[in-house]
């Protein structure tokens, strides 16, 4: 949480995560570039541009794929959350990558010729109408123009002019620039050559995105959509001590019902950083806090604990019958609601 | 008794010391996962094969200017007598301009050796002494017509083929392929067999000319073709229909 933008807000967390970022990236370059492709089946070796652009354009794609697992996985297991609190680290990280990947196949396959370059990756290849032969170098420049917009726009302060929602539905379009990025490999290198290990972990690294979306997918539907205006949440003894319930209001917002000791409370599940599940976090120093930032609200009035700023919705409360109901009608973000007193019934 | 909880991580504060040896774990085992699988991934690519730029060659013989520029070589002294040589400009680029008044003129070739197994190429150097008329005459070699055949390959463009690109075929090298045939280097059909001992034919129109823009849809991929087959001194030379030319089967 900051009260002012500075390029980036280091932590020891960030530095180590970031190195290893760097050496993981390292390690395969150098393990393709400088000890994998020496021991290649060749009569003569491959064009060093083209074994360049091999080795960054297959890095990026490990790498987006590692990202896209991130999200998944930390919903069907918490351990993997640290690994997600760095990710726009990550993504601005490939985005280099691939940019590199780019670099070389312009200065190689498009250069040297009357077409400007770009013009000719766009041009020389009209094969639209056809699988074999498709011009796979449009989805990947497709794929490379969203990832430059998305590390762009990867920093807070885009996420505050651009306001939570408006960013999030905007990095969601990497989902269809890693489905690009797939078609852009599976037209092109996949069918161009005989390459087992690539075929392989290509393969795998795709169903691996889909079948982790697909598994926090089913656990998230676990949760079942509630009807009228005031919903049952549940008895106060069934949420844990510093925990939240998160239930499904009738119009698809998700609201989290925290326990804190003898008080109960209700806000918006969705933090105003980036959307992140706040009903996954925790009370932590008195205040609700994002799993995924550390983004802070009091359960009593959706605001960020002065100097920040931050607010989200609340939900007033009512117990009938030992249960708690929620008003699926949301309050406007940073509205006080006195806590229900659940004393006695833990 | 109640499952224990996991360690709640916070970015900013202190990361828990079970979560701390897990993250770690994790980060340390996707290094190395990341180093294995560019090593297996830079250790099973495909042989590129043998095509490569040799260094600098001169040539004198015969040129014949159609249907892409080809020396019919009678006195070199890095190409045997008879070695017929595509002729290509520096980059994505052909020498038609500067061939077409030279056809069936003995001239004199600079420039830079591309080879690949049976096919030998010369870049002409940019310069006014790349591509001259030589003193003497010579008569090109004469065409043995071999007849019409359906022959099924790839049709890739001559200078990559021939060592310009290692690899210079291939889907990933199609719209490369493009470039440098709409620029003028000449197309070359790679045969998935032999044609009276030939693997590689330079490739023409029906009409004797060069190819139409139809063939750009169908490089870099197995296609059949059929035309009639032409030997022309040391090289093979495949006059096809563009409409015949359909994925192969």
């Amino acid at each position: 949480m900051s009260v002012r933008y500075v390029p980036v807000q280091w932590n020891r967390i960030k530095w180590v995560y970031d190195g290893l970022l760097v050496a993981g990236v390292l390690a395969y370059l150098v393990a393709f570039l400088q000890i994998g492709a020496g021991m290649a089946d060749a009569t003569r070796p491959v064009d060093g541009a083209i074994l360049r652009m091999r080795a960054f354009g297959s890095c990026a794609f490990f790498l987006l794929t590692v990202i896209l697992c991130i999200g998944p996985l930390a919903r069907l297991d918490r351990r993997f959350l640290p690994l997600l609190y760095n990710r726009r680290h990550f993504g601005v990280v490939t985005f280099a990558v691939a940019l590199t990947h780019a670099a070389y196949v312009l200065g190689w396959y498009f250069a040297y010729a009357p077409t400007p370059p770009v013009a000719a990756l766009l041009s020389s290849n009209t094969s639209y109408g056809t699988a074999l032969g498709f011009p796979f170098e449009a989805l990947g420049a497709f794929a490379l123009v969203v990832l430059a917009l998305l590390a762009a726009t990867s920093h807070d302060f885009w996420l505050s002019f651009l306001t939570a929602p408006v960013w999030k539905a905007l990095h969601l379009m990497i989902y269809p620039a890693y489905a690009a990025l797939v078609a852009h490999v599976a037209l092109g290198y996949l069918q161009d050559v005989d390459n087992p290990a690539f075929a392989i972990l290509f393969g795998g690294g795709a169903l691996a995105v889909a079948g982790l979306h697909a598994a926090a997918a089913l656990e998230g539907r676990r949760e079942a959509r509630s009807a009228g205006t005031w919903v049952a949440v549940c008895a106060p003894g069934e949420i844990a001590d510093k925990r939240a319930r998160i239930v499904r209001l009738p119009d698809g917002d998700r609201a989290a019902v925290f326990r804190n000791g003898a008080r109960v409370s209700a806000i918006s599940n969705a933090c105003a950083h980036q959307n992140g599940p706040l009903g996954e976090g925790r009370i932590v120093f008195g205040c609700v806090t994002c799993p995924w930032h550390g983004y802070q609200y009091r359960m009593e009035d959706g605001c960020s604990p002065p100097p920040f700023t931050e607010k989200v919705p609340t939900y007033n409360l009512r117990l009938r019958d030992g249960v708690i109901e929620i008003d699926a009608r949301a309050n406007a973000p940073g509205t006080p609601v006195p806590p229900l007193d659940v004393a006695g019934m833990i | 008794m109640a499952a224990k909880e996991p360690p709640f991580f916070i970015g900013w504060g202190k990361m828990p010391a079970a979560l701390r040896d897990f993250t770690i774990g994790i980060g340390l085992g996707l290094v190395v996962l990341l180093a294995l699988a560019g090593f297996m991934v830079a250790a099973t690519q495909n042989d590129p094969g043998d095509g490569a730029v040799l260094g600098g060659a001169a040539a004198v013989g015969v040129l014949e200017a159609a249907p892409y520029p080809v020396l019919h070589v009678t006195d070199s002294e890095s190409f045997a007598a008879g070695t017929a040589l595509l002729l290509s400009g520096v980059g994505k680029r052909g020498v038609e301009d500067r061939a077409g008044s030279l056809d069936g003129k003995l001239v004199a070739v600079k420039g830079v050796r591309l080879a690949r197994g049976e096919i030998e190429g010369v870049q002409v150097s940019p310069g006014a002494d790349g591509m001259v008329e030589a003193d003497g005459a010579a008569a090109r070699p004469v065409a043995a017509d071999l007849g019409r055949w359906r022959i099924t390959g790839e049709i890739c463009d001559g200078k990559c083929l021939n060592g310009a690109m290692r690899p210079g075929t291939g889907l990933a090298h199609k719209a490369c392929a493009n470039l440098c045939l709409i620029g003028g280097a000449p197309p070359v059909f790679v045969a998935t067999g032999r044609v009276d001992g030939a693997e590689f034919f330079l490739l023409g129109n029906a009409d004797g000319g060069p190819v139409t823009q139809e063939v750009l849809d169908h490089t870099a991929v197995l296609v059949e073709a059929e035309g009639r087959v032409e030997r022309r001194g040391g090289i093979h030379v495949f006059l096809i229909d563009p409409a015949s030319v359909r994925l192969a089967r």
